[in-house]
């Protein structure tokens, strides 16, 4: 157990543990809680774990599917008790886990509202006092009248989002989507919860995310069928957590680490890219795709391969040189968006990858509110094989995505000499 | 000593929990009984009405077949038809409490599973929409057939039936739970309950060699309570020690019952 050495205690767990009884027949869970003897077989999700957090404190949870991460939320948002231990949490508790879970679709989104916040344990005055900005932030002013069941999913998850965050928690868990929705109102929910952090509430954030994790939070659990396997600063942890997914892969994939074994620099990013790809099946934000919404877009992508323009380069490794323009479309009302430029291999891994903000780059819109950026690859590193260019666009931090554009060029690399891996380092040879 | 204070200490959650917990949770209570008249009456004509309607019909169908058809009216002196009307609507109201309790955590479980419900709410909601919705209709019953005193007399009824009907409500929560049969025969046991409490009959006409049931069945002594509290008759104190003694009896194992199912209940549904 690390203690975090910031000062006021909000959650303390003491040997906590959750173990989930299975049994044969219905009936003997009934005998054994009159009877109190033990009729079932036991699956522990998870070991008894101790952790203090304190006020103030962004603490991420990774793991696997399965490894307890969930179980560790819900007991923390009281969906759950535990099996075992001491849970103690000091202050309300707000959740997005299910968002809209607790709607009724008979009743009026007004009712709703009252009825989510009562659950929460808000008198009707609290409620009252919140449901202005509930519907301000929701913008969904002129439903909320009408039962939820004539609203679309959009709606629900705006009205549930806004009023998980206007109930004044000081306890936020949330898990895997930092924005939910999709364009304006993913920005506005991913503000919503940096300002929970600016404001020094405390926040759990379970995801597959690893650069969000390792970007937002100030302490690390990684969980592992069920007990911690590491707990930290990020940096630590995740690339702990990231080599561990690289040799979980290496025992699933083996003839695909035959073949690309031999580059030891991309094991961790590997593995965060099989990590950001899972994210991305179930994150709402990462691959949807913008439209017309009034958020930043990305209105062009070249990619010249030694001044040629086209989709699918055939590359000279160590000699072409590779630009990527990105032209976007800022928003006036938002500060100009960064952008972030992903290599990977054909089989999926992150190769490589930079974006400006990483790099210290502020870009300028003009006053039509386009900008471009343009960043330049010499003497192309990689070794000879199929990469695939991405590129993101991101909001200022470079945390939240706006937009993902896949594929955008297709790179084909050659080389001449009998070098393998993947990458040519920048090296020098001294006969001695 | 440890063990004293720590049955004391049940002792007191038992009464206190499940009786406090609707004014603890009253603006929680106030939307789950709105969201219950939503579900049910949503889409209807009549909308609201509907709840207070269901048992009034029903009354006026048993007096139609007793008093009109059976011409009962008369039968045995002339209190038979208010006699049985009187003893029908609580029983109407016990005994759908205790059918939907066998629900209760089901019903619940969207609420539960996904967000912080304070489970000790969930007795209430099993007492609470029926005694809003059986009280009005007994007290008018009561104007209709005794006058303005009993109606006034009524309004106390069906609320006191209701937290003396609590451990039972409690009990047939997690037995519905746990025991999917019990569910299902509930309705037929409580419909042969019925045929054994003095509903459809004065309690002298029951044989004599059958009395045993009156002192075993604790509805027997409910329907002497009621009728001697609304006629302004002497009110048995034999039935009211009895009914209170079964209520203390029962309420602390069946809350203990209901808080160990707290832990189950969560992984279940």
């Amino acid at each position: 157990m690390v203690d975090s050495g910031f000062g006021n205690k909000v959650i303390s767990l003491i040997g906590v543990g959750k173990s989930y009884r299975s049994y044969t027949r219905d009936i003997d869970r009934a005998l054994e809680i009159l009877t109190g003897k033990v009729r079932h077989y036991q699956y522990d999700a998870l070991q008894p774990l101790s952790l203090q957090v304190a006020k103030g404190e962004v603490i991420g949870v990774v793991g696997k599917n399965g490894a307890g991460k969930s179980t560790l939320l819900k007991l923390l948002a009281g969906t759950l008790q535990p099996s075992s231990g001491q849970l103690e949490i000091n202050g309300r508790v707000s959740a997005i886990l299910e968002l809209g879970a607790s709607f009724h679709p008979e009743m009026t989104g007004h009712d709703n509202v009252y009825l989510t916040c009562a659950i929460q344990g808000l008198s009707r005055q609290e409620t009252a006092a919140a449901y202005e900005a509930i519907v301000n932030f929701a913008g969904i002013g002129e439903f909320m009248q009408r039962p939820v069941k004539t609203y679309s999913s959009g709606m629900v998850m705006r009205l549930a989002f806004a009023i998980a965050t206007h109930v004044d928690p000081d306890i936020l868990i949330i898990d895997e989507a930092l924005s939910v929705g999709d364009g304006v109102f993913a920005r506005r929910s991913f503000d919503r919860i940096m300002e929970f952090r600016q404001a020094g509430k405390t926040i759990f954030f379970c995801s597959h995310s690893l650069y969000q994790v390792e970007a937002l939070c100030d302490r690390v659990l990684w969980l592992d069928g069920g007990r911690v396997r590491a707990e930290g600063a990020p940096a630590k942890v995740i690339t702990a957590y990231g080599d561990f997914l690289q040799q979980e892969s290496a025992i699933v994939q083996p003839p695909l680490v035959t073949a690309t074994a031999t580059a030891t620099a991309t094991a961790t990013a590997t593995a965060t890219a099989e990590a950001e790809a899972e994210a991305a099946s179930t994150a709402t934000t990462v691959a949807t795709p913008v439209a017309a919404q009034a958020v930043p877009r990305v209105m062009a992508v070249k990619v010249r391969v030694d001044g040629t323009e086209a989709r699918v380069h055939a590359v000279q490794s160590g000699k072409s040189r590779i630009e990527v323009e990105v032209r976007f479309l800022s928003v006036a009302a938002l500060p100009v968006p960064s952008v972030g430029l992903v290599i990977l291999g054909g089989d999926g891994r992150y190769v490589a990858s930079m974006g400006t903000v990483n790099d210290g780059i502020a870009l300028r819109a003009g006053a039509d509110l386009t900008g471009s950026v343009m960043v330049t690859l010499p003497d192309f590193p990689l070794l000879k094989g199929c990469y695939v260019i991405e590129v993101y666009l991101l909001c200022e931090q470079g945390l939240h995505i706006y937009e993902r554009v896949r594929q955008v060029a297709e790179l084909n690399v050659e080389q001449r000499g009998l070098e393998l891996g993947i990458v040519t380092l920048p090296h020098q040879w001294q006969v001695l | 000593m440890t063990f004293l204070l720590r049955l004391l200490r049940l002792c007191a959650d038992s009464l206190s929990i499940p009786l406090l917990a609707p004014v603890k949770h009253r603006a929680l209570v106030r939307m789950l009984v709105q969201r219950e008249i939503a579900s049910r009456t949503s889409g209807t004509a009549l909308g609201r009405l509907w709840p207070l309607l269901q048992p009034a019909l029903q009354i006026l169908g048993f007096w139609f077949l007793f008093a009109v058809v059976y011409d009962m009216r008369n039968v045995r002196g002339p209190g038979f038809a208010q006699y049985m009307l009187l003893s029908m609507l609580p029983w109407l109201c016990f005994s759908e409490v205790l059918v939907r309790a066998t629900g209760l955590f089901r019903e619940f479980s969207p609420l539960f599973t996904r967000s912080r419900f304070p489970l000790e709410v969930l007795p209430t909601m099993a007492l609470v929409m029926p005694m809003l919705v059986y009280t009005p209709v007994l007290v008018l019953t009561a104007m209709w057939l005794l006058g303005l005193v009993a109606a006034l007399k009524a309004v106390v009824v069906i609320p006191l039936l209701l937290v003396w009907t609590l451990p039972l409500v409690l009990l047939c929560a997690v037995a519905g739970l746990f025991v999917r049969d019990f569910g299902q025969a509930l309705p037929f046991v409580l419909t042969l309950l019925m045929y054994l409490t003095p509903i459809l009959y004065f309690p002298d006409m029951l044989p004599a060699g059958m009395r045993i049931w009156l002192w075993l069945n604790p509805m027997s002594d409910w329907m002497l309570l009621i009728h001697a509290w609304l006629n302004g008759g002497v009110l048995p104190l034999e039935s009211v020690a009895r009914l209170l003694a079964l209520w203390l009896l029962l309420l602390v194992p069946c809350w203990l019952w209901f808080r160990r199912t707290e832990l189950h209940v969560r992984e279940l549904l």
